[in-house]
């Protein structure tokens, strides 16, 4: 007992000395999982949204001095997300940025907006890098929370229109998603699609998430339904079982993925990836070689999976900050969420602009099939994404949900 | 004289955990709070492990559940169509905590031992795959988020109200059980563990009196979650992970399952060394999976076990020869925590992205890397030599030590026993 009040009592000495040198530098808190399950996707976040901070800092930093970053770990958990926004929060981080996992962004995004009711003048924004789900920008949106990545609806209007394009869409399609907010997400899009793509869901299924080792009898239902391509936002194990289970069983089916450029899928499914297809933010092979090549320079690798959308939203944070000028004196967050709403990025794809209503990025989307010959091969294997189609931004969007009802600060 | 003793424990305790927290940071405070509910659900589970000998591997189930429950009435709240007091918000956990109890508690305590472990095993697990389909009660994955409203003058903005609000909690709930353990009721309970069977033959039924133990220690359990719930303002399917209930498993044998205080002391130090440790090195989950093991092989009763000892047979342990053997074990087991730690950072830093990317850009192929603020060559004597020298130091210093140290436990038995014996 005594040991732990020593160590309590030497820790708050600390965190007084901490408090006292806030206000002036922007601080930047990443709350990622950095243990446990999850650990190989946070550090993705945390690398890329660091590279970016790096170059700002190289320059002139912001408002007189460096911008501090500091990792908090969430464990991969709510209650340990919670736990760290409160750390945070007391150690004077402006901007949260945190993006692997739907569950601990709704718990985040929630922490914010009731911190800053408790706390007016002194809020925090929180940048999402990667949590997909629908809602964040629906019921739970609040000025301070900003999404730089797609949603589901995003995902499916890419593919629908880029294999269509290709012929390789065909008339009938199998929905197949996970048991969950994303999974349903997919399946109400891949249906809403169905009109404008000219094709028809023969049959869907919703599964329990990361739980099934054998998905052969899913496979058997979409041979039996005779349809051409299997859409499905699946991730980690249940994409990969379900492409090698079907790979297995000889299915001649097109697959239309959301998260198959995760690190290791490729090289995991080998020749059974090959030939379908993914909608994903950025590919690399249309992107400018010399960041592309800094960043390997920087990180020791190429950037992969989230880590482009990160470095963009970084860059979109950059370009608002470069319009604000605070004197040195107490940062206004208010100030930089206004910013951000007007900021622009300029990509070798469109612009990248965020969407005022919902605060949802504004950005193509790049539609790609596993093959030979692309720039960049992935994992170590001789396969890589082939770009085949840029959809505009226009072409991708989806309307704002009626159920978001954002209080503005103006 | 003991009670003087353990009375002035108690205060000194007591005043630390009312005088220290306003001079700590928010995150501080905040894990203390952390620290006060994972104490209070521990004690919780113990009342069935250590006292009922029941145990039990699906504890998270209460806890979850009274979390749910405190989110539902505080939304209710929050919505405007019902007054209630924000501080009395833990009663719905601790209400639903007893129901599930009573009802999960008629069918896991049919059986006992192993089977009693996976039926409990299961519920919990039933609820973890359930929650997440059922969207009105759980809110999905995302689960239920709300606020806590301002009620009698105070905010309940900061964290510090909720940390006197949640010590005012643990304080009584562990109060309640600790005068729990003074009644015939609770004695019946130590009965039940030490043999079932003579209580059944003394007529009472034993069924029923394990579904009560069973529903008193979810009810406190569902207080501990409850108070979670208005600390967090949010709760989802996690909590019915496994890895909950077995940290309520682990926090108990490290702090000691057979003194009553023993869990809270696992609790309190696992959720301090959690929160201080995990900012500081990636690793932490490995050094407190080897702080558990190390605990099993070597004190078994626990950290509150060990202490207990010391207590009972303060007077006769011989210091002066006891002193110097213990001041040379603690320095032997700082010099292999401090090998252990450099051996694993090291590890670490050779392993991680960072170092990857210094590979490609350095000259050399195995360049030197960054670790405790200065440079190490990755095969160097003067890296791997120091860290290597320690752990072997350390080991041979406790090998010597310890044949002494349990030489002398043997004569204070000894003592013991002749004393017992002339006693009688």
């Amino acid at each position: 007992m005594r040991a732990m009040t020593t160590l309590a009592v030497a820790a708050a000495v600390l965190s007084l000395g901490a408090a006292e040198v806030k206000a002036e530098s922007l601080k930047i808190g990443i709350i990622e999982s950095l243990s446990g399950a999850q650990t190989s996707t946070g550090r993705l976040f945390a690398s890329a949204a660091q590279y970016v901070i790096d170059q700002i800092n190289a320059d002139d930093g912001f408002n007189g001095s460096p911008i501090e970053v500091v990792e908090y770990d969430n464990a991969g958990g709510t209650t340990g997300a919670a736990d760290r926004f409160r750390q945070a929060v007391a150690e004077g981080v402006h901007i949260v940025v945190q993006g692997a996992s739907s569950a601990i962004a709704g718990q985040i995004t929630e922490d914010v907006r009731r911190h800053n009711i408790r706390n007016p003048g002194d809020e925090v924004l929180f940048m999402n890098m990667g949590a997909e789900a629908l809602e964040l920008t629906g019921e739970k949106c609040h000025f301070y929370h900003f999404r730089f990545t797609t949603t589901a609806p995003m995902r499916v209007n890419a593919l629908v229109s880029a294999m269509s394009e290709e012929g390789d869409l065909g008339s009938r399609v199998y929905s197949i998603n996970q048991n969950y907010s994303w999974g349903r997400d997919m399946e109400e899009a891949i249906r809403a699609a169905a009109e404008a793509g000219g094709y028809e869901v023969v049959d869907s299924d919703l599964h329990e998430v990361n739980r099934i080792q054998d998905f052969s009898p899913f496979v058997a239902k979409i041979r039996a339904s005779e349809v051409d391509t299997v859409m499905t936002g699946n991730w980690s194990n249940d994409l990969l079982l379900l492409m090698k289970a079907a790979g297995d069983a000889g299915l001649d089916v097109r697959f239309g993925t959301t998260f198959l450029d995760q690190v290791g899928n490729i090289a995991n499914a080998g020749e059974t990836a090959v030939g379908h297809y993914i909608a994903h933010l950025v590919n690399l092979e249309l992107e400018d070689e010399a960041w592309v090549q800094d960043y390997e320079q920087v990180t020791g690798h190429v950037p992969v999976y989230i880590e482009p959308q990160t470095v963009n939203a970084m860059l979109l944070l950059r370009e608002a900050l470069s319009d604000l000028d605070f004197g040195g004196e107490d940062i206004d967050v208010t100030q930089i969420g206004l910013a951000l709403e007007k900021a622009t990025l300029e990509g070798p794809n469109g612009t990248l602009s965020i969407r005022q209503e919902d605060h949802q990025i504004v950005t193509p989307v790049v539609v790609s099939r596993i093959d030979e010959g692309a720039k960049y091969a992935v994992d170590e294997t001789q396969w890589g994404f082939v770009p085949v189609k840029v959809v505009s931004a226009e072409e991708a969007m989806y309307p704002v949900q009626d159920s978001c009802q954002m209080d503005r600060p103006d | 004289m003991a009670r003087v003793w353990q009375l002035l424990l108690f205060v000194l305790i007591m005043a630390v955990l009312i005088g220290l927290p306003p001079l700590l940071g928010a995150g501080l405070q905040n894990a203390m709070t952390n620290m006060l509910i994972a104490a209070l659900f521990a004690m919780a589970f113990n009342l069935l492990m250590g006292q009922g000998g029941m145990l039990s591997f699906g504890h998270a189930a209460f806890y979850g559940v009274g979390a749910f429950a405190v989110m539902h009435l505080m939304t209710a709240i929050d919505r405007g169509g019902l007054s209630f007091p924000t501080p009395l918000l833990p009663l719905a956990g601790a209400a639903a905590g007893l129901l599930v109890g009573l009802v999960t508690g008629w069918f896991a305590t049919l059986r006992s031992g192993v089977y009693f472990a996976l039926v409990t095993l299961a519920l919990a697990e039933m609820l973890h795959s359930l929650a997440p389909h059922w969207e009105g009660l759980f809110g999905g994955e995302a689960g239920i988020s709300s606020m806590r409203m301002p009620w009698g003058g105070f905010i309940f903005g900061q964290v510090i109200e909720i940390y006197y609000l949640t010590l005012i909690w643990v304080t009584l709930s562990i109060g309640l059980l600790y005068a729990y353990t003074r009644t015939p009721f609770g004695r019946l309970t130590l009965a039940l563990r030490d043999n079932e069977e003579r209580v059944r033959f003394m007529g009472y039924d034993a069924h029923a009196t394990k579904m009560i133990v069973f529903a008193v220690s979810a009810t406190f359990a569902g207080i501990a979650g409850g108070l979670l719930a208005v600390s967090n303002e949010q709760a989802n399917y996690e909590l019915f992970g496994t890895h909950v209930s077995a940290q309520v498993v682990l926090h108990t044998f490290v702090g000691g399952s057979t003194v009553f205080f023993g869990p809270a002391i696992g609790a309190a130090i696992f959720t301090l060394f959690a929160y201080l440790v995990s900012d500081v090195s990636r690793s932490w989950l490995l050094y407190q999976g080897v702080i558990f093991v190390l605990v099993m092989l070597y004190a078994p009763l626990g950290i509150g076990g060990v202490v207990m000892l010391h207590l009972r047979h303060w007077a006769s342990i011989p210091w002066q020869r006891m002193v110097g053997p213990y001041a040379g074990a603690t320095a032997a087991t700082l010099l292999m925590a401090i090998g252990t730690v450099m051996v694993v950072e090291f590890l670490e830093a050779l392993f991680s992205p960072h170092y990857v990317a210094q590979r490609r850009q350095a000259e050399t192929s195995w360049p030197a890397f960054e670790r405790f603020g200065a440079s190490w060559e990755p095969f160097g004597i003067l890296t791997w030599g120091p860290p290597l020298l320690l752990l072997i130091v350390g080991l041979l210093i406790l090998l010597r030590l310890r044949h002494r140290i349990v030489a002398l436990w043997d004569e204070v038995q000894e003592t013991a026993e002749t004393a017992a014996r002339s006693g009688a």
